[in-house]
């Protein structure tokens, strides 16, 4: 477009709202301007750290890199994504990843739907109560997964509670059998505070009167939930349970700290096996297509997600 | 006082040149530093260390750099870097061209840079020391070669020896004074310390191997050292563990976590890296742990009550010599693609002077490189360090091949399942050869 020209988005707008005359020529490029300078240091950030390091990973991709090696990076092709098709490693990888993200979203939405409903009525000490389940959310995941180590060890918090009951100690991350649970256990601790947060704005962005026309009709509680909360929420829902899947797919500070992928691989995820094959083994070409497989995938569910989700409201 | 040149001849000429210098100008120029005269006034050496020991910074950069600074006049940028990472930042450091002149780093890695080009070979620095210096370090050099050549100059040595609770060993019958002497007796005695609870759960282990990560690997191979094999090929192409003497001692390995006479409890657990204060032995929840000199020294600080000694590395039954994991520790090397080269040799001259290096490993409680330090008051004041001095010879370093890193994980992953019971010891090690060989291979 060019900045000679007004807009007709612009102009019809004015023109429609009736309310003030179209912007000089001269007055709407120098406002265009100011504008675009306003905009240009975050578009620069973003162009730069965001935009060209992703569209680099991508030609990385089909390379053989290592940043130890002189010289640039070796085209290869398709070599490393055909790679990856018979590395078990990688397909026990998106099998971990696949099942954390099955375990935590569907419980961490659920809680946080019900703590959400339970907060959003007036009582006393709602404030601090909303506080204190948001709290998880702000302290970092590095400083809260130490926390949780120490919890699940031998000697800590969960098993002296077991103890309590005469129940005997649990090997919580040694053991392949409950490793990645309880890894999950302490992501939905983690994610809660911030759904529920979500949610209870969707909540209260439902119009009072929805509920009140509905009890006058003679609707119950189920069927207030049924068919003015559930609706009204679906918007919010979407996007939890989106963001929800971005940022599970991606877990690898937690199981950096809580389990280091084991053992026997039960905690590998694929960005932890990202860390590995790059940061370990120096191979970004390999590491660089696993990234965008699984960013690929990513999408691929969000916009399952979002159209199954949004498909119901239609 | 160190001078910092490569050759006898060279350091005689500087010798001359700086007495001529005295004469001549018949002021008190011998005060000066000798290597403030070699022309390394106004340039900056960056160096990075590994670690984030407070103690071992506060020398590095306090009384250690302003003593190097004043005999060469150079700048020293130092920074410590955090281990994990490490390898990061240095990686992206070469990629960019802002390595630095000299970095510190373990022996496992220096391959990986070697074969990339990266380092500068050390040799024909080396071959300008005196002789007796050579020989004095002639323990800790091999451990800083790849392929024959000198890439890194070891700053500590490393090594693990089993720690024991004497009174734990009294308490079972056994004789503190006469500790095992083979693997299999180290077997009979864990099998005496070990104490079970009504259920049969293990509450004090009779002897605890490193299991965790990395651990594993380190374990089998110094169990692999003492059935008398060897983890690859004399050189370095191929795999070698999948032999009699790796079963053994994986089979070894593995029943001391399983079975219902197990004398380890938890598999995985890493008590390695745990506080001085939380360590099994302290806590009494194993009689026996495989420990480093540090570990042995904190261990014992943390708890002065206790009667703990330390036990020879023991070989298993027929063979010679017992050997643990060690041998060079963490040191220093010369980024090839350095502006000032000869004052990042210089550093490393200095780092490794027997006066320098005796304040250095005191100072981080490591166990010095040189053998004259064995009569030092350090070593002979620490029976800790005392014990591992006298099994030098009997720690046995990872080989230093490239990708070495993915080698040890791959090895560590099948170690792992055999661990657990996954699969059997001699499939554990069939399965692992041809996928090391083939890492091996490429990486070459």
């Amino acid at each position: 477009m060019s900045v000679n020209s007004v807009p007709p988005a612009a102009t019809s707008t004015v023109a429609a709202g009736g309310a003030r005359p179209p912007l000089p020529r001269r007055r709407w490029k120098r406002q265009h301007v100011v504008g675009m300078l306003f905009v240009l240091p975050a578009a620069l950030y973003v162009l730069t750290f965001q935009f060209v390091p992703v569209i680099y990973g991508l030609v990385l991709s089909f390379t053989d890199y290592t940043p130890l090696r002189r010289g640039g990076p070796d085209f290869v092709g398709l070599e490393n994504y055909a790679g990856l098709l018979t590395d078990p490693e990688y397909g026990n990888a998106l099998l971990v990843t696949g099942r954390y993200v099955l375990t935590v979203l569907p419980i961490t939405v659920a809680i946080a739907l019900i703590l959400a409903l339970l907060v959003n009525r007036p009582f006393r000490g709602v404030g601090i109560f909303r506080s204190a389940l948001y709290l998880p959310h702000i302290v970092s995941l590095t400083s809260v997964s130490l926390v949780w180590l120490w919890m699940y060890s031998q000697n800590g918090l969960v098993n002296e509670v077991l103890n309590l009951f005469g129940a005997t100690d649990q090997l919580w991350l040694l053991d392949p059998e409950s490793a990645l649970n309880a890894a999950s256990a302490m992501r939905i601790w983690k994610a809660l505070g911030s759904n529920m947060v979500l949610l209870l704005a969707g909540l209260q962005s439902i119009p009072n009167e929805l509920y009140e026309a509905g009890r006058v009709d003679g609707a119950g509680r189920w069927a207030l939930f049924r068919y003015i909360t559930l609706p009204g929420l679906r918007p919010m829902l979407v996007y939890v349970v989106v963001m929800d899947i971005i940022y599970l797919s991606q877990g690898f500070a937690e199981i950096f700290i809580l389990t280091r992928g084991g053992p026997l691989g039960s905690t590998t995820t694929v960005n932890y096996l990202i860390y590995t094959e790059a940061f370990q083994y120096n191979d970004f070409g390999s590491a660089s297509a696993m990234a965008f497989v699984l960013f690929a995938l990513i999408i691929g569910f969000s916009v399952l997600s979002v159209r199954s989700l949004v498909g119901r409201q239609k | 006082m160190k001078v910092f040149t490569r050759s006898a001849s060279a350091r005689a000429a500087v010798g001359l040149a700086a007495a001529s210098a005295i004469v001549l100008s018949g002021c008190a120029a011998a005060a000066e530093p000798e290597a403030a005269q070699e022309g390394f006034e106004g340039q900056t050496l960056t160096v990075w260390f590994p670690g984030t020991n407070q103690v071992e910074i506060d020398l590095v950069t306090g009384p250690l750099k302003d003593k190097f600074e004043a005999e060469t006049g150079a700048t020293l940028d130092v920074t410590f870097v955090d281990w994990g990472d490490l390898s990061t930042k240095l990686n992206a450091g070469f990629a960019a061209g802002t390595a630095p002149d000299v970095f510190g780093h373990g022996p496992a890695a220096v391959a990986d840079f070697a074969i990339n080009g990266r380092l500068e070979p050390l040799d024909d620095y080396i071959a300008g020391l005196e002789q007796d210096d050579i020989d004095d370090l002639s323990a800790a050099l091999p451990g800083g070669t790849v392929g024959g050549v000198q890439y890194l100059m070891p700053l500590s040595m490393q090594g693990n020896l089993i720690v024991y609770d004497a009174a734990d060993f009294e308490e079972a019958g056994l004789d503190p004074d006469a500790p095992p002497t083979t693997w299999e007796e180290v077997r009979e005695a864990a099998e005496a310390l070990t104490v079970r609870d009504a259920s049969g759960t293990i509450t004090r282990s009779g002897l605890l191997l490193p299991s965790q990560p990395i651990g594993r690997q380190q374990s089998f191979a110094a169990l692999l050292a003492s059935a008398g094999g060897s983890q690859l090929t004399s050189d370095d192409l191929e795999s070698a563990f999948a032999s009699p003497e790796g079963e053994k001692a994986l089979e070894f390995y593995t029943s001391l976590f399983s079975g219902d006479d197990a004398v380890s409890y938890p598999l995985g657990a890493d008590y390695i890296n745990a506080p001085a204060a939380q360590q099994p032995l302290v806590l009494d929840t194993a009689s026996m742990t495989m420990q480093t000199p540090n570990g042995a020294n904190q261990i014992i600080a943390a708890a002065p009550e206790l009667d703990l000694r330390i036990m020879d590395a023991v070989p298993f039954e027929g063979v010679d010599e017992g050997y643990t994991l060690g041998g060079s520790g963490p040191g220093l090397i010369l980024n090839a693609d350095s502006e000032v080269k000869d004052l990042g040799w210089a550093f490393i001259e200095y780092m490794i002077s027997p006066e320098i290096s005796a304040e250095y490993v005191q100072g981080i409680g490591g166990v010095p490189t040189r053998a004259s330090a064995a009569d030092t008051d350090y070593v002979q004041n620490s029976p800790v360090l005392q014990a591992f001095v006298a099994n030098s010879s009997n720690f046995l370093p990872n080989p230093n091949v490239p990708g070495w890193v993915q080698v040890r994980d791959a090895l560590d992953k099948y170690l792992e399942q055999a661990l657990n019971g996954v699969t059997s010891a001699a499939d554990a090690l069939a399965a692992a050869s041809p996928e090391i060989d083939s890492i091996l291979e490429s990486a070459r």
